[in-house]
Formats: C-alpha cells, structure tokens, sequence
C-alpha cells in the first residue's frame, strides 16, 4: 500500500482556485467516502492556502488519479489540464510533504502556528467517518498523522520557528501587550473601517480585547463592522469624545492627511492619557500626526513599524530553518522504518504459514509411518521439526526486515516470493513498485 | 574550605551561571536558555540555603548578625524573588538585574567572611531575629522593585523609540513590570515598618543608645522614606505615574546603597553597623 498526498497550495495555484478547490466542512465526509471507496485510507486537509487528499492505496489502486479529478472537477477543469496546479508525493515524500506543512515549514507565513490546529481537524474530521470498507482512516494514516502532531509539536517546542509576530495585524497585538501584558479587558477604537482594521480588530478580539468602539466616516459601515464583531457604532465627528475611554486605537482611514492630531488628542485629553494609549497607524498617508508620539503615555506606530517587526521575526524564524528540517528529517526517517516494516509484515506472516504447513504435512506422514512412538517421543518431534523450521526462517525473517529498513524491500520481497512461491495476497503496505 | 563555605561559593558558581545564561538569553533569544537559568538559580538557592544551614549548625545562631551573614541572607532572600518570579510569576527576565545583584552580595558576603559577629549574644532572642529577618525581606522588596522600575525605564525607552531589539522581546511588558514593583513595595512597605519598630523595642529594652545620629537608624529612616517616596509616585492616575513609579525605585535603591556605604565609610571601626 503506497502513500500518496495529491494537492494544491499557495506554491502551486492562485488565489482564485485555491478558494475553489477548498471543501467546506459538510462536503469532506462524501468526499472520504468516494476516494475510499476501494479499501483506500483517505484524509482531506483543507484550509485557504491548501486543499491536500492524503491516500494510503491498496495495490492497483487509481487513487491519485481518482483524487487529481476531484480537484479538478472543483475548478472545472479535468485532470489533465489541471495537472500545473497540483503536486503529487509519493512514499517518503508524502511523509515529509505532511510533516513540514504540520510543522509551519510549508505555510506562506513560515512557522505560522494555526496550520497544527487545521491539521489535527482535517485528521480528526476524517476519523469520523466509515463507508463500506470500514473507517477511512486505518493503521497507516493514523501512525502518519500521529508522528505529524509529534514533529509539529516538538518543532514549536524547540526551536524558534513560532517565536515573534510574523504578520502586520499580529506585530500590532504584539506591540499592545508589550504595553499592557494581557489584553483582557482592554478597550480598543477603530478609526476606518477597512480590510487591515478589521483584521487588526480580529486579532485583538482573539487576545480578549472585549470592547471596541468603530468610527468610519461612512456611519453604516461602520455600523456593519460594529455588528460583526460585537462593538459599537460612533458617528465620525465622535470619535476624539471617545478617546479618553480606549487603550488601543487603530487608524485604517483612506483620508489624505492626518485625522487625529496633537490639537485634537490635547482636546480630547487635556491632561494627557491617564493610562498608556496605544496608537496603531496602519494608514498611507498615515492617520496620525508623528508629533502625537511625543506626548507623554502615548505609543504610537505605523505601518513601517509594524513592517520591521515582521521582517525581523521572519529572519530569527529563518535562522532556525535547519534545525526545523533536522527534526522533520529525523521524523521521516523513524516513520519510513516503521512503515516498511510494516509492508514486510504479511509477506513474513505467509512465509512463516508456508513454513508450519509443510511442517505439519511431513509431521503427520512421519507419525502414520512411525505409530510405534510414545506419546513423549512425538511430542519430542514436534518440538524438533518446530525447532528446525524456526531455525531455517530466522534468517530470511531478519533480512526481510532489514531490507524494508534500508530500502531494498521492494525487490527482496519479490524474491521471497517466488522462491517460497507465496501467495500475490502477500503484498503489504508500501510494497509497489 | 569548611562545609559552609563551600557551599557558599557552590551557590555563588550557580547565580554567576544564571546570571551568564541569562544575558545569552537576552543577545541571542535563545527559546531554552531561560529554562536553563532558572534551574542554575534554583541550584543557587538550594545551595545558599544548604550554607546558611551549615552556619547555623557550626555556630549555633542564625547568620544574621555581621556583614558577611547578614548579607549571605540577603542574597538569598533576593534570590529567592527572583526564582519565585521566574517559576510563578513566568517572568524569569526580572533575574537580569535580580541575580547579579544576588550573587554581588553573595560574593561581598564571601569576602568579608561567614562568621558570626563578636558580640553580645544576650541580645539574640526571637524578637532581634524577628527584626532582622523582617528589614532583610523589606530590602529584598526594594531590589525586586528596583529590578522591576529599572526594566521597566528600559523598556519605556524601547517602546517610546520604536526600537524592536532586544530588550523589546526580552524583556516583560510595561504593564507587568509596573505591577511587579508596585507590589514589591507594597510587600516590602509593612516589613521594614514592623521591624524598624521591633529595632526601636528591642534597643529601649536593652538600653542601646539608638538617637537620630545612630547610622541603624538614619540609614532605616533613609529606607523607608525611599518606600513611601516611590509608593507615593505611583499614587494617582496622572499620565507618567507608573513612569515617575520606576524613576523613584530605581533612585531611591540607588539612595539606600549609597547612604548604606557612605554610612559606613564615616562610622569608627568596630561599631557593628550591620
């Protein structure tokens, strides 16, 4: 049964098909269901930067191909054309394929941490689901999925992959709790009501930032934003009376010139900011006058703030790529050893068959012929035709394993199958050619 | 070398190792290193403990009279905060300033000699060891608060000059930092009070001459005046407070460890201050 992942990412398609090829989460289990339908093991990894079917295929299985035209039936397109937006690993490569992406090492922002999560989704959605063949994951994806979490885990365990803000709206929620530590509690204004506030605002929500007040010279869009993240509405001409309420304000306006300036902030807080005010700027033009950032209590940063913050993190991320791909090389390596081991499994389990059964059969002709023999004398035969075969298979037993470890499994199974004449139903997991 | 001191230089090895990993910790963010500061301090403290058990059993009093012993306990108690704050509070960065100061003292301690003062051992009943145990938890809250207000200047400067190095990751935010020596204070306030009042019965019981020239108590008063000065900056809701906080401690530790030396210097050999 090889291993297979066939897919599409940020490295291969566009923004425009990846959105297609993406399954929703009610439309994952009849999907399962299909690319199982012939004893295959399945699980399908969905997420906005890739959509990946992760297959364990019984012999003669067309899987890839099965999987090659769901995708592509997403797009409108058949296989074949489609073929430039996907990639397909096989074996080892599929291993190591689903333990960088687990890892962070394969997401467009490196070492981004959500990708753990929608993995251990994908593989916990699959799990639950079982078509006529049985469950659609079996031994073999979840030994593979388990050693995923494992490297995954110990790659934001032990190296710095996962340290620092790598994003503009996280390198913001990085610099407010560098201000106020948790931000639990914490009261945020939104001045603009674009894409990069709402962002912003999504991030601080997902720090415990409860309370947000919004503000867009546009009232109802506002309102809209307000609404969808539980915050509440200010006509444009309010926003200053709101000032002395907030900790965090984040300036997204598409004005030409400053909206909030030292005479406005000195308006609004005559007395300076009674607690540490946070101002992100993450406008152009910028929001905010730069003077605003001399006044005592008052951080203020803008857009190329936030950019050095990232630029810098993604360069400590980098530096610790080797040691990443250490960890995931090391990973690959114990799961190969286990898998091949585990295609050798049925072929020693027919020699060893094809081995009591001759010994039965010459046993059994042996005491019709010798029926003179005591009970204690047969049993001593027993133990030493059992003996004897043991003895003749140990050797072919070690090297068969020995071989599934180093690579050379394909080929030696085959010989021991035509020497022992075994059976083809002999054929393991990972034993193709 | 006896068992004491021995030990005594095994805790000093230690803090000096926590000190070096954390400063590793600070140029390279290293994501172990501070773990690995953190079990060097603990070892610190294990050790400093294990010393001033073997003082107390070679000598049959506790370290807490002369400069070496007095000191020794001192380090050990800033120690201590610093572990305690590194284990509960996940603010092990504190141990920066904490733990060099710690094994300062430690090795001042060391060189000025882990014996016992030759004085009067009448004095030495529970209430003495009471004050002395209380004014050394008051001066270790001063130099949690000091630690805390000087990282918290450090990091005010980072953040207000949009400079994201090292100190900006390293070192814990603003808020925390505020908290931690507020808290500090407000810990370290009641101990010293307390104990500068058991001084002052204690030496009325004894009939020591403890007048407004005797260097114990102009350097107490010093002290607390230091407390009530930086509690007193953090009073209020103004824009700078938690920043005039910090700017206090930090001076006011900076005040304390002054008079203490220059107090020192100006005393006749032999008077026991400390």
């Amino acid at each position: 049964m090889p291993l297979a992942v066939v897919g599409a990412s940020h490295r291969t398609a566009p923004i425009e098909h990846r959105e297609r090829f993406a399954l929703g989460r009610a439309e994952v289990p009849g999907a399962l269901l299909g690319l199982a339908a012939d004893g295959a093991e399945a699980v399908v990894l969905s997420t906005c930067n890739r959509t990946e079917v992760y297959l364990s295929l019984p012999d003669g299985s067309d899987g890839v191909e099965h999987a090659r035209a769901l995708l592509a039936a997403r797009i409108g397109h058949d296989a074949t054309s489609a073929a430039r937006f996907f990639y397909v690993h096989r074996d080892r490569q599929a291993a190591e394929h689903l333990f960088r992406v687990a890892a962070g090492l394969d997401s467009m922002i490196l070492g981004e941490p959500q990708i753990q999560g929608q993995v251990k989704e994908a593989y916990a959605a699959a799990r639950e689901v079982a078509g006529e063949n049985g469950p659609v994951v079996g031994q073999a994806l979840h030994r593979l999925f388990q050693t995923a979490f494992s490297i995954g885990g110990r790659v934001r365990s032990e190296t710095g992959l996962g340290i620092g803000a790598a994003s503009v709206s996280s390198a913001a929620v990085h610099l407010a709790k560098k201000i106020f530590g948790s931000l639990k509690g914490h009261r945020a204004l939104v001045l603009g009501a674009g894409e990069m506030s709402e962002t912003t605002l999504e991030c601080l929500r997902d720090e415990g930032v409860r309370t947000a007040i919004v503000a867009n010279r546009t009232y109802d869009r506002a309102a809209e934003l307000a609404e969808r993240w539980g915050g509440e509405a200010i006509h444009w001409e309010e926003f200053a009376g709101a000032l002395p309420q907030v900790d965090i304000v984040i300036c997204s306006t598409a004005a030409p010139h400053p909206v909030l300036t030292v005479e406005r902030l000195r308006g609004a807080l005559p007395h300076g900011p009674r607690r540490p005010l946070c101002i992100i700027d993450i406008a152009i033009p910028r929001d905010v006058e730069a003077a605003v950032a001399e006044q005592p209590n008052v951080f203020l940063y803008n857009i190329d703030d936030l950019q050095q913050i990232v630029d810098d993190n993604l360069g400590r991320r980098r530096a610790e790529l080797p040691q990443a791909e250490a960890i995931v090389g090391q990973g690959v390596e114990d799961f190969w050893a286990w898998y091949s081991g585990l295609a050798v499994v049925p072929t020693i389990r027919a020699l060893r068959d094809r081995g009591e059964q001759m010994r039965q059969a010459e046993m059994q002709r042996a005491l019709r012929q010798l029926a003179h023999l005591t009970p204690e004398d047969q049993l001593a035969i027993d133990a030493l035709t059992r003996s004897l075969v043991n003895k003749v298979l140990h050797a072919p037993t070690a090297r068969l394993r020995d071989a599934a470890g180093n690579g050379r499994g394909t080929g030696v199974l085959d010989t021991v199958r035509y020497l022992f004449e075994l059976d083809r139903d002999a054929r393991g997991p990972g034993d193709t050619d | 070398m006896e068992l004491t001191q021995t030990l005594h230089v095994v805790a000093l090895a230690f803090y000096a190792l926590a000190a070096a990993l954390l400063g590793v910790s600070l140029a390279r963010s290293a994501r172990r290193l501070p773990a690995a500061a953190t079990a060097c301090l603990a070892g610190g403290v294990a050790a400093h403990g294990a010393a001033l058990a073997a003082f107390t059993a070679r000598y049959g009093e506790l370290p807490l009279v002369g400069l070496g012993p007095s000191l020794s306990v001192l380090a050990l108690l800033v120690a201590l905060g610093s572990l305690l704050l590194a284990t509960l509070g996940r603010t092990g960065p504190l141990g920066l300033v904490l733990v060099p100061v710690a094994a300062a003292l430690a090795a001042v301690a060391e060189v000025a000699g882990m014996r016992p003062a030759a004085q009067e051992m009448a004095f030495r009943g529970p209430w003495f060891v009471l004050h002395v145990v209380l004014a050394m938890a008051g001066y270790a809250g001063l130099t949690v608060a000091f630690a805390a207000g000087l990282m918290y200047l450090l990091q005010f400067r980072q953040l207000k000059g949009k400079r994201f190095g090292a100190v900006f990751r390293f070192f814990p935010p603003l808020d925390t930092l505020d908290r931690i020596g507020r808290r500090a204070l407000m810990v370290g306030l009641p101990f010293l009070a307390v104990s500068l009042l058991l001084g002052w019965a204690w030496s009325e019981r004894f009939g020591f001459d403890m007048q407004a020239g005797n260097p114990k108590v102009v350097w107490g008063v010093i002290t607390l005046g230091v407390f009530v000065a930086a509690l007193a900056a953090r009073a209020g809701q103004g824009a700078a407070r938690a920043w005039r906080g910090a700017l206090v401690s930090v001076v006011g530790f900076a005040v304390v460890v002054a008079a203490y030396v220059l107090l020192r210097a100006a005393e006749s050999a032999g008077a026991g201050f400390l």
